[in-house]
């Protein structure tokens, strides 16, 4: 990748729309994916996120608009004239060949000479870090293993861009988080565009430069992970990555709602009426228990309800005293033990207003 | 739909949808499933439509309407042939499923021992043709037969025999169906039952019958249309009791009266046809009852019911035995049963009618022809219709094309082939009186069942191969070739399997088209028994017998050895 002061995007997608009979699975989605970047699709099942890929490999080409990879219109190529590795979560290897000739599938058919195949194979083993295991069939290695082999195999030929499909989703929980970090690794080395599609929140977190959260067949946000997480541009977003409180109120001023009896000051003005019904969100971790002073806004004097042990925190629910106010949060183990929180206890919170994330209660006024 | 077309107009801002470009692997898999789907409506579709239009022609080729329905319905003894023909079918198919019901339980649900024995010897009937069953019948109940004196004056030509014989020849067919309904039932059930302290009776009636119960709806209707359409039984053994299948046979062959021939075959082709509407609509919410989390149920020793088991177990198994020893002992036999010297002299088959040793080694040439070309032509058949990406309108007609020979009795099919191949105008009338039209015509006749095994094999491997493939640019049969093919070998052989065994054993499609210098082992079996040479008759279906037998056996040794280093990927 050459990288030109005017960075122009490796993947342009303008217009996508897919539709299957009277259902609409993608609805007209613009997307640009910049040279070398890591782009996870993340949302439900069915939010459009494996049409999406399908369409950008050509499997099922989307109904209308278009897509162009390194400035080239691949919309309605055929999978073998593209440019792209894949990935999938059931790995696809070949279970009657060994590892080695996996990983030579591709380059057998370029017509190179063995030597050559030989020693890029070694080389894309070594880089997944596999050296050893060329000799034996995918049936002999662990499911992270089989998962490397998939990953060297769609590497061999050098793509433009990789496809990961929910890459990890079969593996245990150890494995995937190491996996996670070796994947990401593995991409900053290369500087290989890759896209991948998945349904787990931390997945898409840790691994990715920008997300692309989908529901419905569109897009609702795309940004890096610290702004989908820390300001999530609609509620679904809110409410899909990570946990979330939503606090039904009403504006009073600008800067301030009442929340079921409690009144609460944002850090930003809200361009809504006096009166306009809104959703206030708050991540149970940004309910701040230390160091409670006067000048603390949004004090609140809080009934402890469940403490929930999680392990590495307490998950309670909490009652603002004199309110109909209710909502979670997750205190640290220490400050659980340094104040002396327990179930009945009345404590004091603060809810830190650039936290306060407000929406215009329109999420059923949407459709 | 109405106001959906109206609305339409006013959205004109909406673009045609794209079409993707084809690729190369695009082009020749397209090409090839619309060869395949010309193949089979040369072979299968072509001959049925022969047979259908014969049967609204006069000998001279007018169009006469229903008048041959007329003129058969008014024939009583024509028309008495559906009722016998129904009866008999429907007796036999009870006696066959209860006793396979039983033989499959004590296989699958209980400890008794030898159930590897029983399982073996439960396949005999599948390696003869459905004539052994009926001339050991014969030998042991008929005029100077050995247990005559067992049916109390009762006759065994007639309906009696064909029940017999049907019931022998059914009864590995009934088995594999119903023995596999009860291997697949979830023993979480049979533990929730005990849990709840359900008595054994109960538990019966509440979970292995209504879990095994599609099996056993399937189990039936596949019977009936075997016995319905079978000809061989009846053959031999029916006397005067006329039904259809000998029908047909009667009327073309003895009476060369071939618009008689086609209407019944037209009635014959309707239980068939509603039996397959029924066997696929079964075996689909069969599968659907065993769950992925299912437990597979593993029986308990149980003295009392395994011993009771054993016993009827050995009974059926018994009956097997001696009928296959029956005919095995005529052959060998100078003059049985009053000669016991044994001798070769009954298989000296070429001084008899049939064609000969020449017969059984154009049988053996015949197997296999249709085990190699078939299985090829299936198998890549399979492959295309389930692995071409879109082209749906084709490839679903072309999977209507290879599953339409289940609902045709081989007979039907065999007179389709008359009269679509020995048409003068046709310019495909070279291949009549060939090796080729009985290669080709027995593919056609158990297209279905292989086709049916491969692409179950097929879905159960990794549906993203072809598409890693091809984002590697790896032509589809190179794929096809290196992947597809060793990952499937196990039901590639299987098909191969099926088909030679078949093709060895088959009378009914085969025994309309053949020619003096193609004649048929099985055919042979036929002709010599109708000659009065009943004894080398036995002998012929023994050999064929013992073909199938060596050819199966050699199989298994070579799954268990070649294959099992062969197929080494398999282990972990």
């Amino acid at each position: 990748m050459d990288s030109m002061p005017t960075r122009e995007p490796y993947l342009r997608i303008r217009n996508l729309s897919k539709k299957f009979g009277a259902f609409t699975a993608l609805d007209t989605v613009d997307l640009d994916i910049m040279p070398g970047e890591f782009v996870s699709f993340l949302g439900p099942s069915g939010c459009g996120k494996t049409t999406l890929l399908r369409a950008i490999s050509g499997l099922d080409v989307q109904t209308t608009g278009s897509i162009h990879q390194g400035g080239r219109d691949i919309s309605t190529l055929p999978v073998a004239k593209r440019d792209f590795g894949i990935v999938f979560q059931s790995y696809a290897l070949f279970p009657n060949l060994t590892i080695k000739d996996n990983v030579a599938y591709g380059l057998v058919s370029t017509g190179a000479p063995r030597v050559e195949i030989d020693k890029r194979v070694k080389e894309l083993l070594e880089l997944v870090g596999l050296p050893e295991q060329a000799g034996k069939y995918p049936a002999q290695l662990s499911g992270g293993q089989q998962q490397r082999v998939a990953l060297a195999r769609a590497l061999a030929l050098s793509p433009g861009l990789l496809l990961l499909d929910e890459p990890l989703s079969a593996l245990d929980a150890r494995v995937r988080a190491r996996l996670r970090g070796e994947i990401r690794d593995l991409q900053q080395r290369l500087k290989l565009t890759t896209i991948m599609v998945t349904h787990d929140q931390e997945e898409a977190l840790t691994m990715s430069d920008r997300i692309v959260v989908m529901s419905h067949g569109r897009i609702e946000q795309v940004g890096t992970p610290d702004e989908i997480y820390g300001r999530p541009a609609t509620a679904f977003v809110a409410d899909f990555v990570g946990k979330m409180n939503f606090l039904e109120g009403r504006i009073l001023t600008g800067k301030r709602a009442n929340v079921g009896g409690a009144v609460l000051d944002f850090g930003e003005e809200v361009p809504l009426a006096e009166g306009a019904a809104v959703t206030v969100c708050l991540r149970p971790e940004d309910v701040v228990v230390r160091d409670i002073g006067e000048h603390s806004d949004n004090r609140l004097a809080v009934q402890v309800g469940v403490m929930e042990f999680i392990g590495n925190h307490f998950a309670t629910t909490l009652h603002a005293s004199g309110t109909n106010l209710n909502f979670s949060a997750d205190f640290s183990i220490n400050a659980v033990r340094d104040l002396g929180i327990s179930s009945g206890a009345t404590i004091e919170v603060a809810l830190p207003p650039k936290r306060l994330r407000v929406f215009a209660q329109q999420r059923s006024a949407t459709a | 739909m109405a106001t959906e077309t109206l609305i339409l107009p006013d959205h004109p801002a909406a673009a045609a949808p794209l079409r993707q470009k084809l690729g190369r692997d695009d082009w020749i898999m397209r090409g090839a499933v619309v060869a395949l789907g010309l193949w089979l409506i040369v072979t299968v579709l072509l001959p049925l439509w022969a047979l259908l239009s014969k049967s609204f022609q006069a000998a001279d080729g007018r169009f006469v309407g229903l008048a041959n329905f007329q003129a058969y319905f008014a024939n009583p003894a024509l028309a008495d042939s559906i009722w016998h023909s129904v009866w008999v079918s429907l007796l036999s198919t009870v006696i066959c499923v209860l006793l396979a019901f039983v033989y499959a339980y004590g296989l699958t649900r209980t400890c008794m021992p030898g159930r590897g024995l029983f399982r073996i010897i439960a396949q005999i009937p599948i390696l003869a043709p459905s004539l052994l069953p009926a001339i050991s019948l014969v030998y042991l109940f008929g005029n100077q037969g050995l247990v005559k004196w067992m049916l109390f004056g009762a006759s065994i030509y007639g309906p009696i025999g064909i029940v017999m014989g049907e019931v022998f020849w059914t009864f590995p067919h009934a088995l594999i169906i119903i023995t596999t309904a009860l291997a697949i039932s979830d023993a979480r059930l049979y533990e929730a039952a005990e849990a709840l302290r359900a008595s054994s009776h109960r538990t019966f009636w509440t979970v292995t019958i209504p879990g095994a119960r599609y099996g056993l709806i399937s189990a039936v209707f596949v019977v009936f249309t075997l016995v319905i359409t079978d000809f061989g039984v009846p053959k031999v053994i029916g006397g005067k009791f006329n039904v259809l299948a000998t029908d047909i046979y009667k009327q073309v062959v003895g009476q060369q009266n071939f618009q008689m021939g086609a209407v019944v075959g037209l009635i014959l082709l309707l239980p068939a046809a509603l039996a397959f509407v029924v066997d696929q609509l079964m075996q689909r919410r069969q599968l659907a009852l065993l769950s992925a989390r299912a437990v597979p149920y593993a029986p308990k020793p149980d003295a009392t019911i395994d011993r009771a088991m054993l016993a009827i177990c050995s009974l059926i198994a018994f009956a097997i035995l001696v009928i296959l020893g029956v005919s095995f002992f005529a052959s060998i036999a100078t003059f049985w049963p009053y000669n016991l010297t044994p001798s070769f002299k009954n298989f000296d088959f070429d001084m008899m009618d049939g064609g000969g040793w020449r017969s059984y080694f154009n049988s053996l040439l015949m197997a296999g022809l249709t085990a190699l070309f078939g299985t090829a032509v299936i198998f890549t058949g399979a492959y295309l219709v389930e692995k071409t990406p879109r082209f749906r309108a084709i490839r679903g007609f072309v999977q209507f094309l290879a599953l339409l020979p289940l609902a045709v009795p081989g007979l039907v099919l065999g007179l389709g082939y008359i009269f679509f191949f020995n048409n003068p105008a046709n310019p495909l009338n070279f291949i009549y009186g060939t090796m080729a039209i009985l290669v080709i015509c027995t593919i056609s006749h158990f297209y279905s069942v292989s086709h049916l095994t491969a692409v179950t094999a097929l879905k159960q491997i990794d549906q993203e191969f072809e598409i890693v493939s091809a984002s590697l640019r790896v032509p589809f049969w190179r794929t096809f070739m290196r992947v597809t093919l060793p990952v499937c070998l196990p039901a590639v052989l299987d098909i191969a399997m099926y088909l030679f065994v078949n093709a060895m054993t088959t009378v009914s499609a085969v025994v309309f088209i053949y020619a003096p210098h193609t004649t048929l082992a099985a055919i042979a079996v036929l002709n010599m028994d109708d000659a009065g040479d009943v004894a080398p008759a036995a002998a012929m279906a023994m050999v064929v017998f013992a073909t199938a037998a060596v050819t199966r056996a050699v199989y298994m040794l070579l799954t268990q050895g070649y294959l099992a280093r062969a197929q080494m990927w398999r282990k972990r």
